[in-house]
């Protein structure tokens, strides 16, 4: 049984302003620091296997050297100096040798139709002469804008193919990652990240382009040093428990209702089989300069790319991860567990690329990160309410099966870690902000 | 006959001049005085200055751009971005600006076009709409740099400022601001038959052509231009003589 958090007496001891705060959360640095060249604080979690995340797993999370500088700020630094021309010869010899004229497709280019995924197939074909399918894991909820721009992007002349995931599984599972971890955007994450090799084994792709190494974001810079992905990223050794939703894959057939075919489309591509298609996952950003406001550019340029119609709540920005209704909300989580909202993410990456300057990424950060998103939060909290009618089963497994704001706020305190948050004055703050 | 303006408009942040796609996406073009020096030297009529940011940061930046401008370049200059207040007014026209335009302090507070009507004078104050389009002939008026919904009715916005002091309407389509796909004469045509002032049509300028039917179907008594210029893709000197050609007045370059 899911509990509702309401009925949980909470302890708001531990987030007095005087208080010992014990140990944090998720294994989190019990010290804030925050990088002395972007904004991003030393909280932020690597990307994780999240078919293995449960609610006891510890976070790693982004390095800081001795001197206040994050990863991600290093290997910003390590960009200016690699030699482009050098790396633009490598993908076209990666390209020669990958390309087929037999008809077949030569690469697979996986995306949601924003501005990177844009920029990447579009110049794979039209620059480098390949013939991408392009492959597509839909999001939770499109937004109209994201909807547009997704077609957009075929428009500018592709194969896709769309794979839209059940919709009572998705939002069963989206339902149990929140509870569980407060995790709303995981179902998307696991479905995308898995999606790609087993649509390029069915194909007989070899070649799978990503487009930004989530190093660029500050997960291990050793990550960051090579074209390809790590496997353990998107494939699975046999024997292993999955876990989707926090809560082990035979207990969401026992318990849940889901059959084995429902949960199929989460299932990475078991290693071996990985290995035996002969399949190379490699990252476009190691081969050509990622610079996002300019991908923005080009796909408006190509494509007539559009920016959403007002600011994303809890940031300044127009122009990217728009596509999601979900998406405000993956972020605000983010801000409850880790104190790094929106603002401080969209932040941190503008300083790197030289678009904005600390003194102003601070400035919106202050400002926005952590802010409600109002807009969809009705239409979120419907998507991920259990009705009877169409989940029988899970229906009883929830003390609460619809979910609403008193919900959310409830649940959000259990997320919060004493050594991050300070409840006063009937108000909840960070206690160190930048 | 009425002349057309044609009116470089320069959008600033920080130190830089920048340009973005729906007034997003903000890209560095480069030093502001320079583009300035060279537009007032090539026969623009007037420019605009905008510190895109201002409202974002809660800061105003562009009294000393404007004090070193302002020497160099003797045509009108409209400054907007961080204008909250009489005296951020009387401080920019005293370092030279001849113009000021409003938008987010508008929106907050619509008794300051009044008083600044009322101390400088109608013509000193411009109301920025910056338009975003929801349906067949319907705008929403956006703020903070087209960040935020107003909830206004642009074209009814427009009005209002008008009626409470406002001497000038700078139009800017967030739809088309940066796009090159031409300019929404629609909503410039609108409000141009919807109040008794001067209208600057702003965004979306892709070449000449644009410029010519804002002025003729969109009714523009001025055109704002960025992208068309800050790229060098044609001059003041060739608008011009299109808007010559198809018969309509500009000023002499």
């Amino acid at each position: 049984m899911i509990p509702d958090p309401r009925n949980k007496p909470f302890d708001f001891k531990p987030f007095e302003p005087q208080s010992e705060t014990g140990k944090p959360k998720f294994g989190l640095p019990s010290e804030v620091k925050y990088c002395e060249k972007c904004v991003i604080s030393n909280q932020r979690p690597n990307s994780a296997i999240e078919i293995k995340h449960t609610v006891e797993t510890k976070k790693q999370t982004i390095f800081f050297s001795e001197d206040g500088v994050c990863d991600a700020c290093r290997h910003a630094e390590l960009k200016r100096k690699i030699n482009w021309e050098e790396r633009a010869r490598e993908l076209a010899d990666l390209c020669d040798r990958y390309r087929r004229n037999d008809g077949s497709y030569d690469c697979l280019v996986p995306g949601s139709g924003g501005k990177d995924s844009f920029y990447q197939a579009h110049l794979l074909k039209y620059k480098y002469g390949m013939n991408p399918l392009t492959v597509t894991w839909a999001p939770h909820i499109y937004t109209e804008w994201g909807w547009r721009n997704f077609q957009r992007w075929i428009g500018a002349g592709f194969d896709n193919y769309l794979m839209t995931p059940n919709p009572l599984v998705h939002r069963l599972l989206t339902r149990l990652a929140v509870d569980n971890l407060f995790h709303p955007f995981q179902p998307f994450i696991i479905g995308q990240k898995n999606f790609a090799p087993k649509m390029a084994e069915k194909f007989g792709i070899n070649l799978i382009f990503y487009g930004e190494n989530e190093a660029e974001y500050g997960n291990p810079s050793k990550d960051n040093s090579k074209a390809t992905r790590d496997n353990k990223y998107h494939s699975t050794n046999s024997g292993n428990v999955t876990y989707f939703g926090g809560v082990p894959d035979h207990r969401l057939i026992q318990d849940f209702g889901l059959t084995k075919v429902e949960l199929d489309p989460y299932y990475p591509m078991p290693v071996e089989k990985l290995e035996a298609a002969e399949i190379q996952v490699h990252y476009l950003g190691y081969y050509v300069k990622w610079h996002p406001q300019e991908a923005y550019y080009y796909a408006h340029e190509h494509g007539g790319f559009e920016a959403s119609p007002e600011r994303t709540p809890g940031t300044y920005s127009k122009y990217n991860s728009i596509d999601d209704r979900i998406d405000d909300f993956h972020y605000l989580t983010t801000f409850i567990k880790f104190g790094i909202g929106r603002a401080t993410y969209d932040a941190a990456q503008e300083i790197r690329s030289g678009d904005i300057d600390r003194d102003e990424g601070v400035a919106l950060v202050k400002r926005f990160d952590g802010e409600f998103p109002a807009r969809f939060a009705d239409e979120i909290f419907q998507y991920i309410s259990i009705d009877e009618v169409n989940f029988p089963t899970s229906f009883k497994m929830f003390e609460s099966p619809s979910f609403d704001r008193s919900y959310f706020d409830a649940l959000a305190n259990q997320f919060r870690s004493p050594h991050l948050w300070l409840f006063e004055n009937n108000e909840w703050q960070l206690r160190n902000t930048l | 006959m009425r002349k057309i303006r044609i009116i470089p408009r320069l959008d600033i942040k920080g130190p830089n001049l920048i340009k973005g796609i729906h007034l997003e996406g903000l890209r560095v073009i480069g030093d502001p005085a320079e583009f300035a020096t060279s537009y007032y030297g090539s026969g623009a009529d007037e420019l605009i200055y905008t510190d895109v940011v201002a409202s974002l940061y809660g800061r105003n930046s562009l009294h000393d751009i404007i004090m070193h401008t302002a020497s160099r370049i003797f045509v009108p200059l409209t400054v907007g971005g961080g204008v909250r207040s009489v005296s951020d007014v009387e401080s920019l026209l005293s370092v030279g600006a001849d113009k000021i335009s409003l938008n987010t302090a508008a929106i907050e507070d619509k008794t300051l076009v009044t008083k600044i009507a009322e101390a400088f004078g109608s013509q000193c104050c411009v109301i920025e709409v910056q338009a975003k389009n929801v349906g067949q002939g319907k705008w929403t008026a956006m703020y903070n740099n087209g960040r935020e919904q107003s909830g206004l009715d642009a074209v009814d916005w427009a009005c209002e400022a008008v009626k409470l002091g406002a001497g000038e309407v700078l139009v800017t389509s967030i739809d088309r601001e940066g796009t090159r796909k031409g300019m929404d004469l629609e909503l410039t045509a609108e409000i141009a038959k919807s109040v008794n002032v001067p209208v600057i049509a702003s965004g979306g300028v892709g070449s000449k052509k644009d410029v010519t039917e804002a002025a003729i179907k969109g009714h523009a008594d001025a055109v704002s231009i960025a992208d068309l210029f800050h790229y060098k893709r044609e001059t003041i000197a060739e608008v011009k003589s299109a808007l010559n050609n198809s018969g309509i007045a500009v000023r002499s370059t």
